[in-house]
């Protein structure tokens, strides 16, 4: 066993010793949980800085490859790339702090509360980290199992509509994949291994493209893509704040990888094809989310249409297939995983104190909490994407990779997407001046605590790694450029192969070459 | 043939096992006091064990009795499935019987019958010899509905059985006779001969045999009397036919529909047609129907047929010879998983049901509203149930993911893509109703106050059933390796 395979399973461990434990000492779980998920962080930091980002390096690290059901052709297969260990970083950053922030907040079923989060940690690091088709779809079938109960067990009021609905969703995209999965096994000479059929794959034009829409289709779904979104509101709405901020930080970013890992490189001739629709179903999503924001009247709903709209930024650098924009859609994945975790963990801390999520029973308060008034607002300025945070360098590389790019009216498309950039702040700004400044309207508002110790340690990595990434992306992006870069000449082989006028990378080498007026500039 | 076939008798000591164990249950209930009942369900565990290490253990034949039956590798898994069957359904009814009072040996002694009948259709190779074999255990099933006989409902299902029973034994008698008088002979392995290749009479014939046994895998349109017999039969009987009998029918079909595809033909290929769509009616209208349904039996009942639809699929898939001991691996993975699943799944619905005194009836017995805060009365059981609810509605990591994995593999495999899509669509219809279980299990307040059925027994079935649904879908490779190996049946 490898340290990743030690990383995946170390979770799984500590909800199996949990179930051990007598359910009437929910402290004990508590604190086994959040040692756990401690260990499982201080673990995966070995294979941050074991990782080599050479472009020479292998392009998985940390491989292990044994049988697992041989006699189907299913493998255990792990391994990391750039991006997948990026993921995985933030998965194992996030879950310590969700756990944390769950430490009053949930007092009923502590022990199945608990075994569930740890559950799906090694289903998420399983996810990312898989290398066999089969063992991808096991890990990601496996997630939904604990969400589902963490929603509909811990959630509020509608919450039983809204984790049926999630489940259904996903579960419904998922299958076509799945048989697409085995079609694929029997055109790349009887193997499930990712790496294998990725080189051995012979299908035709129409299969592939068929192919490209189941697999599309599920991770569409996860994304969630406009018009496939709908479940989304429901389920971060009703779901625990742990619940939020797993399925924002997290759940959301398997399907941009899925198109990263799985769809793209896999039928790189469909994906050309059906670039620009997804592009422009992207661009929609970013204002139709960011406009439905505005009418919002419960502030993770608000949130939720958020992660629609900064989601599609995400589709948008990943189908411009230029350097730029990918490396951007890449780092978009963290931000967002970052900042939308974040303001779900401060909307739930406002909960916790009175109890309601609808934005006009809260203003005036800056003055009562003052320091969670100002973490909000630091929050808040990363996903609005401020330069100096890390929501700019990410936003900035999407935009300026689209519009230099190949892509089918790129240019229009950069444009419509800014415009998502400035509807965005003014929905956050609005939604921090409704909630924290004017007037005191409400009484019960008077006597608010503002954020203990406890919180304040939540809080503290997010707001590190909002500066962090915001002034220093270059550690960030270093892991992620190799990824980067392989696909972009996987797309440049196969237009290559197919003779046809070069539509990835972008227009204008030197621009692409100059870095980012990023204000850190450590790029 | 010369002399006593010693050979021939040496394979059929499985059946042989369960015959008398049956014959020992019967004596033993006449000379035995009422107190001492418990034994029994011990009993017939030890002789489905003793039975199962038989077939292992006996060196599988090939043909015997002038290749009226094959012992071979794929009707010693059958055996093996069907003996874990009665074992666990054994370990069941003690429970459930005892906390109606009904303990009784005839109930195990038929049982054990019952057995006998299905280990014998997993090994028929000739049309008589099913029809016999199908008889014997159909007899025993019949009566088992009817055990125990109280309000309306037991009743109506034992004669509702029996009836439509008696219908698919006929069509499978008219069925065989035709085949007969269009090749010369009942021997599945002569049946594709030159003499009635592609005659009417052959095409009719097989055409009945196959709804005969449409009927008895429940297979839409013949599956009306399924809902309202798995619903009345007492749910130990329930967990035992679902179980066993579609083994035992689907190793039948598996091996009848094999030998008439052999030197295949116009006709051939229509037996095939008509399968393909009854797979695809079976699971669309299996899944639609077990949607609307409060009571959890009956929506077990109906999510039967809708995998017995899943299963047709592995049968028509085995038609492509190069995916065919693929799809007949599948089919008997999917059978193992399916009843370790759904017994653990009734054994749960059984420890539950309301108990009733007389002749009462129990209206809502099976309410989805019975099943409301079980997680937080009994976790370990609501845990069990959530497993074996994965595992039917095919979710990793279950028994039921890889054994649907690997039924959809062998359909892509023998490009049945339009099939492939129907089941994995129509089995997320399935999500949502097993969901609908767990919603109530964990997301709503108890309302019943009776407390479930636990006994020692019982609990011991449940954990069996849930570690074998786990561990094969965990470390399914070398239950892969068996199926594999049956899977490359004698024709």
């Amino acid at each position: 066993m490898n340290l990743l395979s030690v990383v995946t399973f170390v979770p799984l461990a500590g909800a199996l010793a949990a179930a051990l434990l007598p359910r009437d000492e929910p402290g004990q779980h508590r604190a086994l949980a959040l040692v756990v998920s401690l260990v499982t962080l201080a673990l995966s930091l070995f294979l941050w800085f074991g990782f080599d980002v050479a472009a020479g390096a292998a392009e998985f690290q940390f491989e292990e490859q044994r049988a697992w059901m041989p006699s189907i052709g299913i493998g255990y297969h792990l391994g990391l790339d750039g991006v997948a260990l990026l993921l995985v970083m933030l998965t194992t950053l996030l879950v310590p702090v969700v756990i944390l922030s769950t430490w009053q907040a949930v007092q009923d079923r502590v022990k199945e509360f608990m075994i569930a989060i740890l559950v799906l940690e090694t289903a998420m690091i399983g996810t990312f980290a898989a290398l066999d088709l089969i063992l991808f779809y096991v890990f990601w079938e496996l997630m939904l199992i604990p969400m589902y109960l963490l929603i509909g067990v811990w959630g509020s009021q509608n919450r039983v509509y809204a984790t049926v609905k999630f489940f259904v969703y996903t579960f419904a995209a998922s299958v076509l994949m799945l048989l697409a999965i085995l079609y694929v096994y029997f055109h790349d000479g009887g193997t499930f291994d990712y790496v294998q059929a990725r080189s051995a794959l012979q299908v035709t034009t129409g299969q592939g493209r068929w192919l490209f829409l189941a697999f599309a289709l599920a991770f569409a779904v996860k994304v969630p893509m406009f018009p496939l979104h709908t479940w989304l509101p429901d389920a971060h709405t009703e779901a625990p704040t742990a619940g939020s901020v797993i399925l924002a930080g997290v759940l959301l970013k398997m399907g941009t990888f899925g198109f990263f890992r799985y769809a793209m490189p896999l039928f790189p001739e469909a994906a050309l094809h059906f670039r620009p629709h997804i592009a422009t179903l992207a661009t929609i999503g970013i204002v139709y989310g960011a406009l439905m924001c505005f009418v919002q009247t419960d502030m993770k709903r608000l949130v939720a249409y958020s992660s629609v709209s900064h989601l599609g930024f995400v589709m948008l650098g990943l189908m411009a297939l230029s350097a730029e924009g990918l490396t951007g859609g890449v780092y978009q994945m963290l931000n967002h995983g970052v900042s939308t975790g974040g303001l779900f963990l401060l909307v739930g801390m406002l909960y916790e104190r009175r109890h309601t999520r609808l934005v006009a029973e809260y203003g005036g308060i800056a003055r009562q909490v003052p320091w969670l008034a100002t973490v909000f607002v630091v929050v808040t300025l990363s996903s609005i994407g401020l330069p100096g945070t890390n929501g700019f360098v990410g936003e900035f590389l999407i935009l300026s990779g689209t519009f230099l790019s190949r892509l089918p009216y790129g240019q229009v498309l950069a444009v419509v997407a800014a415009s998502g950039v400035i509807l965005g702040a003014v929905y956050m700004l609005v939604l921090v001046e409704k909630v924290f400044y004017g007037p005191i309207r409400n009484e019960e508002n008077r006597h608010l605590p503002d954020l203990s110790v406890r919180e304040a340690f939540v809080m503290a990595p997010v707001i590190v790694f909002i500066v962090l990434m915001g002034l220093m992306p270059g550690p960030f992006l270093a892991p992620a450029k190799p990824a980067v870069d392989r696909l972009v000449q996987r797309f440049q082989q196969t237009e290559a192969r197919l003779g046809v006028q070069s539509q990835v990378g972008t227009v204008s080498t030197a621009v692409a070459a100059r870095p980012p007026p990023s204000p850190g500039g450590a790029f | 043939m010369t002399g006593f076939p010693t050979r021939d008798f040496l394979a059929l000591v499985p059946v042989a096992v369960l015959t008398s164990g049956g014959l020992v249950l019967l004596l033993s209930e006449v000379f035995l006091a009422s107190v001492r009942r418990g034994y029994q369900a011990g009993l017939t565990l030890v002789v489905a064990v003793l039975a199962a290490v038989a077939a292992i253990v006996v060196p599988p034949a090939g043909a015997v009795f002038g290749g009226q039956a094959t012992v071979d590798a794929f009707s010693v898994f059958v055996t093996v499935i069907i003996c874990g069957g009665v074992a666990l359904s054994a370990l069941m009814s003690a429970g459930w019987l005892h906390a109606r009072n009904a303990e009784r040996g005839e109930y195990y002694a038929l049982t054990l019958f019952a057995a006998a009948g299905m280990v014998l259709v997993g090994m028929a190779s000739d049309l008589l010899v099913a029809f016999v074999a199908i008889e014997i255990m159909s007899l025993s099933t019949y009566s088992l509905t009817a055990y125990v006989r109280r309000g309306r409902r037991p009743s109506e299902a034992a004669f509702k059985y029996m009836i439509l029973g008696a219908v698919s034994s006929a069509l499978l008698l008219y069925g065989s006779s035709l085949v007969f008088g269009a090749t010369g002979t009942t021997l599945f392995a002569a049946m594709h001969g030159p003499r009635g290749a592609g005659s009417m009479l052959l095409v009719g014939g097989l055409g009945l045999i196959a709804s005969g046994l449409a009927f008895k895998i429940g297979a839409v349109p013949f599956h009306a009397w399924t809902p309202d017999v798995y619903e009345g039969a007492p749910t130990p009987v329930t967990a035992f036919m679902a179980a066993g009998v579609k083994t035992a029918a689907f190793a039948l079909l598996a091996r009848i529909f094999l030998s008439s595809q052999v030197g295949a033909d116009v006709h051939d290929l229509s037996f095939e047609k008509v399968l393909m769509v009854l797979a695809a009616l079976t699971m669309i209208f299996g899944n639609l129907m077990a949607l609307p349904q409060r009571s959890v039996k009956r929506m077990l009942a109906y999510s039967a047929i809708a995998h017995a639809g899943y299963l047709l699929v592995g049968v028509v898939s085995a038609r492509v010879e190069g995916a065919r001991s693929m799809a007949l691996a599948g089919l008997l993975f999917y059978l193992a998983a399916y009843t370790a699943t759904v017994i653990g799944a009734f054994a749960v619905v059984g420890s539950i049901e309301e108990r009733t005194r007389g002749d009462v009836e129990p209206d809502r017995a099976w309410d989805l509203s019975r099943f409301s805060g079980l997680a937080r009365r009994r976790p370990g059981l609501a845990f069990a149930m959530t497993v074996f609810l994965l595992s039917l509605a095919g979710v990793p990591p279950t028994a039921g993911f890889v054994g649907k994995l690997y039924l959809f593999q062998a359909a892509v495999g023998a490009h049945l893509y339009l099939l492939a899509v129907v089941g994995v669509l129509s089995s997320v219809l399935g999500a949502f109703y097993y969901l609908r279980v767990v919603v109530h299990m964990y997301m709503r307040p108890a309302e019943g106050t009776e407390e479930p059925v636990a006994a020692p027994a019982m609990v011991f079935a449940l954990g069996v059933a849930a570690l074998v649904v786990v561990l094969f879908g965990l470390v399914a490779e070398p239950i892969i390796r068996l199926a594999q190996g049956a899977g490359a049946m004698v024709m």
